[in-house]
């Protein structure tokens, strides 16, 4: 019968024989295939697709100063306008608003939570009528150069992980900062000034400390860390010239040291060798180039106003302000400022009237100084802390005074210039200030943003340790587009 | 029919053709397809025809396969046999163009993976069942349901197919409605995208050159100001009395509302765009971006629109050679790619003193390249613009405080796509700035700080509407207060006389102070000059003044007289541990404490402290000063006595003084007092024993209220 033939004919085909001619047959397709792939061989996705020290596509900006506020300031006593806080003060607040927020030990056995409007006044400033508190005239005179983003949100809810997150991306601290990012994906633009430098004031009000590894190079290359420069006689620390020693001394040891090191990074092949190596040399070309850029004689009495007079006062505020545009405009990549003062848990329209009066002129004095010199659309400056605040009292409400605990859910930051939209406020508060009503900025889509603007793609500027690739956003973040013009 | 070796040899190119297409799946991402190999894949489209009607043929043989009348024909399995080979080797070979032609770029989307898989299922299932359905098991439902299954496939691929190469709902776009491309925004025209969209969705159908109700057309600009019958329908600027808003306003009941009844209405946001349109005088030319980012109209508009396409620059000149480019690389001349697979180039310039000429002009083999040059601060002369406009592709250019006079900028006036120039520090001329604006390209002039005065920056802002002018930071007028002026001594303690070092940062400042302890005043009080000195325990205030600003605070300072030094010094009663400084000698060390009395230079305790001095020669002393501190809120209090004693030995000691200091009240400001204590002597001493007694019974008031208070001090004066 046909039918049995054909199933006996259907067992002899399933063989060894025919298994293995139609195993080679398999393998030889694959093969054919293999051919339109050309880079099949040659070890997967290089890590030479991520060049370092090239933007992946034109950058807006090419330079940051981030005015890093810590400690955290109130939002609500600065950018964020919330009438109904006034109206209900005293007030409990909402379990419904709080929705089960976490609080930090300091106030989750607080048996009340009341509502507690801002001390200070509101006013409308520029064209975009942005609401700014009576604290910060000067910010409020640059309203229409500003992007006010009141809706950033955080995970950590206490100081350092906090900042440590903002820095970094990752809470735990030991992640490159993003200037040691940015100065990686770019590179340095002036080769005699370090790309990533760190500047610290310290206010009157409640503080928390910063620690160097904010500014610390991670698992990237240690020219990428970020140098400290200090208030004191010498700047930059070790960097002077011992008494006795002359110029041409000087550089007759670098030479000799350059070949020792040079011999031994041919024995070992350490890369940190070079980067050493890298760093004498660029620390020689610095002994020329900071006392330039530190000295503040030839500034104009119409930018010692600007900036307010303590802007000659080394270590204030204003000062660091002062130095950081004139780092920027040497072409450091990236200026970290850190205003120590900002924790008012306590006591808080008294020291945030301190603080205020510390940062508001000379915040805003950068911006309108880099404007001037046609420097604000190659940089951009960003002004926040590492969270908000809450919007009830810490201890007693009283009318002059109260305090506020820690609030990651919702705060404000601005940004101005480096192609971010000027004159307008993104996202929108609920009306306690609490929650976010409308489009959320996460501090991944923040850190996204800024590489964005730097011309760096934040999926694409990535470095493999310890075997795995990491990223400033780690697996997250999405690039801002409402901000960006 | 067929030898069974050219049979054999084709099910095994069916077998290999199925794992082509697998890798080619697996792999689709990292394949790159050669030229020659689009063609095939350009022939999917036709090739596509075959296996769709070979395989359903075949299916058709299979479905009634196992069908009595069927099961011993000879020639119909062994027809449908074929059939189904021939059907799968067509569809595996139409597949793998097809994958070829998907890596073509325009080829992507939902619609495509639909595609892609459903054909691959047809050869996957078709080439399975084809191996197993000889096998005993393989019985009627499965050949049923297979066939039907691999119809539909079929029929699911072709369709999606279809969609691919004619477009969405290609069959029935005909009867569709079809919405009409949005515009971006950048892009977009007030009127013609806007206005006239409202006006051809909503009017047209009965205002038109073929249907001209009210003897209104609404077709272009002339037909909408003419107006119809009822006379005009727009008033620029005035909305509320032009006809267009009238009507459309009117109640929705009325015989004159606009559209009628019936008919499609304005949805709220039209109508308020319509208002705003003629409110701001119907304009018919003006680009959506040209009104203010802030405008409503431009808001309202942008929701209807596209968002503004990103645009990245293209520059049509070839990349410079890469060893150029690295050999113009030095640490004072970088020259960087402004992006990765971008030709254009950036340089910037540092350090003034190795600046010359030539630097620039050595760039000239990228001189088509380089987009952005920063020469900011470095001494750059006029002659050199000449080397500068050679870069014919530049855009952004930073001449911030060169020694640019701009007595020859027109030498810039060729350079085509220059959109910034700073000049911000230069001596420069209003009629320097005339020799460049006309140039067509150039968005932005910074002038700050240059010999130009705000009315002619106006002046020049008013003549060229397309440059923004970026003039001075303007203060409001008011003075500003100066900051305090800052203390330079490394020591506030001496023997005889003690040269006061103040300072204050801003230049050309006037400093007063004064000794008696009065507040400093801008006339009567002494003019600080270098070497002003002062020669006893004094209380120094300085205030700062500058003509056109307002006078700092005042800054106060204690200096101390030491004439004596003990040659030794030890504790009689010890402080606290924590407390202790150096030991007894830091009484004596002529450094003070500071504001913090955790510095660890003060020596405090919770009970007395007794120190016992000793002299080699005796010594005049007639006054013991003890500097103490006091901070209310940190339970720090002066001393409620101090007993000095003294004499020419440890054995015969005197009581020489005895001195109370007035209670402590509540809220006393923090500060550090000397207490005197006159020795009621006129013999020199060899000894000196100074006891100070701390409070053991709490004030009342104490906020603390928890064990003795605390007594500090930081220094023992002897005169």
């Amino acid at each position: 019968m046909a039918m049995e033939k054909e199933i006996l004919e259907h067992r002899l085909n399933i063989n060894r024989r025919k298994f293995l001619s139609k195993l080679s047959l398999g393998i030889g397709s694959i093969a054919l295939g293999s051919l339109l792939i050309p880079d099949l061989f040659s070890g997967g996705e290089s890590d030479l697709d991520v060049i370092a020290g090239l933007p992946h596509f034109a950058p807006k900006a090419k330079r940051v100063i981030y005015l890093f506020q810590d400690g955290a300031p109130s939002q609500l006593e600065s950018f964020d306008y919330k009438p109904k806080l006034r109206e209900m003060m005293g007030q409990e607040l909402p379990p419904s608003v709080r929705g089960g927020q976490i609080l930090t030990g300091m106030t989750a056995n607080q048996k009340s939570f009341p509502l507690a409007g801002s001390f200070y006044d509101f006013k409308q400033y520029g064209k975009s009528g942005l609401w700014v508190s009576d604290l910060f005239p000067h910010i409020g005179n640059i309203a229409d150069d500003i992007c006010m983003i009141n809706t950033i949100y955080t995970e950590a809810i206490n100081h350092d992980p906090a900042l440590t997150f903002f820095q970094t991306g990752a809470q735990q601290g030991n992640r490159p900062s993003m200037g040691s990012w940015v100065s990686y994906g770019l590179g340095s633009e002036n080769k005699n000034l370090p790309a990533f430098t760190v500047l610290l004031s310290k206010g009157k009000g409640n503080g928390q400390g910063v620690y160097s590894k904010l500014w610390s190079n991670g698992f990237l290359d240690s020219i990428h860390q970020g140098v400290q420069f200090s208030s004191s006689e010498n700047p930059v620390l070790y960097l002077n010239d011992q008494p006795g020693i002359s110029r041409q001394e000087r550089r007759k040891m670098l030479d000799k040291l350059a070949e020792l090191n040079e011999m031994s990074y041919k024995e070992f092949n350490d890369p940190e060798i070079t980067a050493k190596v890298q760093q004498y040399e660029m620390a020689y070309r610095m002994q020329s180039a900071v006392p330039e850029i530190m000295d503040v004689s030839k500034e104009s009495d119409d930018i010692v106003k600007m900036y307010g007079p303590d802007c000659l006062v080394p270590g204030t505020y204003a000062a660091n302000c002062l130095l950081a545009r004139k780092l920027s405009e040497s072409g450091v990549r990236f200026v970290q400022l850190y205003h120590q003062g900002w924790d008012q848990h306590s006591n808080l329209p008294m020291e945030m009237a301190g603080q205020a009066k510390d940062v508001d002129q000379a915040s805003a004095a950068l911006v309108t100084d880099l404007k001037q010199r046609g420097l604000l659309d190659e940089t951009l400056v960003i002004w926040g802390g590492e969270f908000g605040r809450t919007n009830y009292s810490q201890g007693k409400l009283e009318k002059a005074n109260y305090g506020r605990d820690h609030h990651p859910r919702c705060f404000s930051i601005w940004m101005a210039g480096g192609g971010i939209k000027p004159g307008i406020v993104y996202g929108q508060s609920d009306e306690f200030g609490y929650n976010i009503v409308k489009d959320p900025v996460h501090v991944h889509d923040f850190h996204a943003t800024i590489l964005n603007q730097l011309g760096l793609d934040h999926t694409k500027l990535t470095f493999k340790s310890q075997g795995r690739r990491y990223r400033l956003t780690d697996v997250a973040g999405n690039v801002v587009k409402g901000i960006i013009s | 029919m067929i030898k069974s070796t050219h049979k054999s040899f084709a099910a095994n190119l069916l077998f290999a053709l199925n794992i082509f297409i697998i890798f080619l799946l697996l792999f689709g991402s990292r394949i790159v397809i050669p030229i020659w190999l689009q063609l095939v894949g350009r022939m999917h489209p036709l090739i596509l025809h075959f296996p769709i009607v070979v395989l359903i043929m075949a299916m058709m043989l299979e479905f009634f396969r196992f069908k009595e009348r069927f099961r011993t024909e000879k020639l119909y399995h062994d027809f449908t046999d074929y059939l189904w080979l021939t059907g799968a080797i067509f569809a595996a070979v139409t597949a793998i163009m097809g994958l070829f032609l998907a890596k073509e770029p325009g080829y992507e989307g939902d619609t495509l993976l639909w595609h892609k898989w459903m054909g691959a299922s047809v050869v996957f299932v078709s080439t399975i069942i084809y191996w197993c359905r000889t096998a005993g098991w393989y019985n009627i439902t499965l050949a049923r349901a297979g066939a039907a299954f691999v119809v539909l496939s079929l029929v699911v691929a072709g369709h999606f197919g279809a969609d691919l190469t004619h477009g969405d709902n290609f069959v029935l776009a005909p009867v569709w409605h079809n919405e009409k491309e949005l515009v971006p925004v950048d892009k977009a025209y007030v009127y013609k995208d806007v206005i006239q969209p409202i006006f051809e969705s909503k009017c047209i159908s009965c205002h038109n050159p073929d249907k001209t109700k009210g003897g209104l057309m609404l077709i272009d600009e002339k037909s909408i100001l003419k107006g119809g019958k009822d006379g005009k329908l727009i008033v620029p600027g005035q909305p509320n009395i032009s006809l267009l808003l009238q009507r459309i306003h009117l109640d929705a009941g009325d015989k004159k509302h606009m559209p009628p009844a019936g008919k499609p209405q304005l949805t709220p946001d039209e109508m308020k765009l319509l208002y705003l349109w003629v409110k701001e005088n119907a304009d018919f030319k003006n680009k959506v971006i040209a009104l203010p980012e802030k405008d409503s109209l431009r808001q309202i508009a942008s929701t209807y629109l596209k968002p503004a396409e990103e645009t990245e620059e293209k520059f049509d000149f070839a990349a410079a050679d890469e060893k150029t480019v690295k050999k113009l690389n030095n640490n004072y001349r970088v020259v960087y790619p402004i992006a990765k697979e971008s030709p254009a180039l950036g340089v910037n310039i540092y350090n003034k003193s190795s600046y010359q000429p030539k630097v620039l002009e050595e760039l000239s083999p990228i001189k088509k390249q380089v987009i952005s040059l920063d020469l900011d601060k470095m001494p750059v002369k006029d002659a050199e613009l000449k080397t500068i406009a050679q870069f014919e592709n530049l855009h952004t250019l930073n001449l911030d405080f060169t020694d640019v006079t701009g007595a020859t900028l027109k030498d810039l006036a060729g350079m085509k796509s220059l959109k910034m120039i700073s000049l911000a520090g230069t001596p420069l001329k209003a009629d320097a700035i005339k020799q460049i604006s006309s140039l067509k390209s150039l968005s932005k002039i910074t002038l700050w700080d240059t010999g130009l005065t705000d009315a002619q920056i106006q002046d020049l802002q008013a003549h060229n509407k397309n440059i923004e002018f970026i003039k001075s930071f303007k203060d409001d007028g008011k003075p500003i207060k100066l900051n305090v002026p800052q203390i330079k001594n490394t020591t506030l303690v001496f023997a005889s006389s003690l040269p006061l070092e103040i300072v204050h940062p801003i230049k050309g400042v006037e400093l007063r102070y004064t000794t008696d302890g009065k507040d400093p005043d801008s006339v009567n009080s002494p003019v600080y000059k270098t070497g002003a000195s002062v020669t006893k325990n004094t209380t120094v205030k300085v205030k700062a003044y500058k003509k056109g600003w307002l006078s700092s605070d005042v800054i106060q300072f204690n200096v101390f007289k030491s004439t004596y030094t003990p040659d030794s010094v030890s504790f009689l009663m010890p402080p606290n541990p924590k407390y202790s400084a150096e030991g007894a000698k830091s009484l004596v060390d002529k450094e003070l404490g500071g504001p913090g009395f955790g510095s660890g230079k003060w020596i405090a305790a919770q009970s007395n402290i007794g120190v016992y001095m000793q002299f080699n020669k005796p010594a005049n002393v007639r006054t013991v000063t003890i500097n103490c501190l006091r901070n209310l809120g940190s339970q720090i209090f002066l001393p409620i006595g101090i007993e000095v004693w003294g004499g020419p030995d440890k054995e015969h000691l005197k009581l020489l003084s005895n001195v109370v200091p007035p209670p402590a009240k509540k809220g006393e400001p923090d500060a550090s007092i000397g207490l005197d204590c006159k020795l009621n002597t006129n013999k020199p001493v060899s000894c000196l024993k100074i006891i100070t007694k701390n409070i053991q019974s709490l004030p009342s008031w104490d906020p603390v209220k928890k064990g003795p208070e605390w007594a500090f001090m930081d220094e023992i004066f002897l005169n």
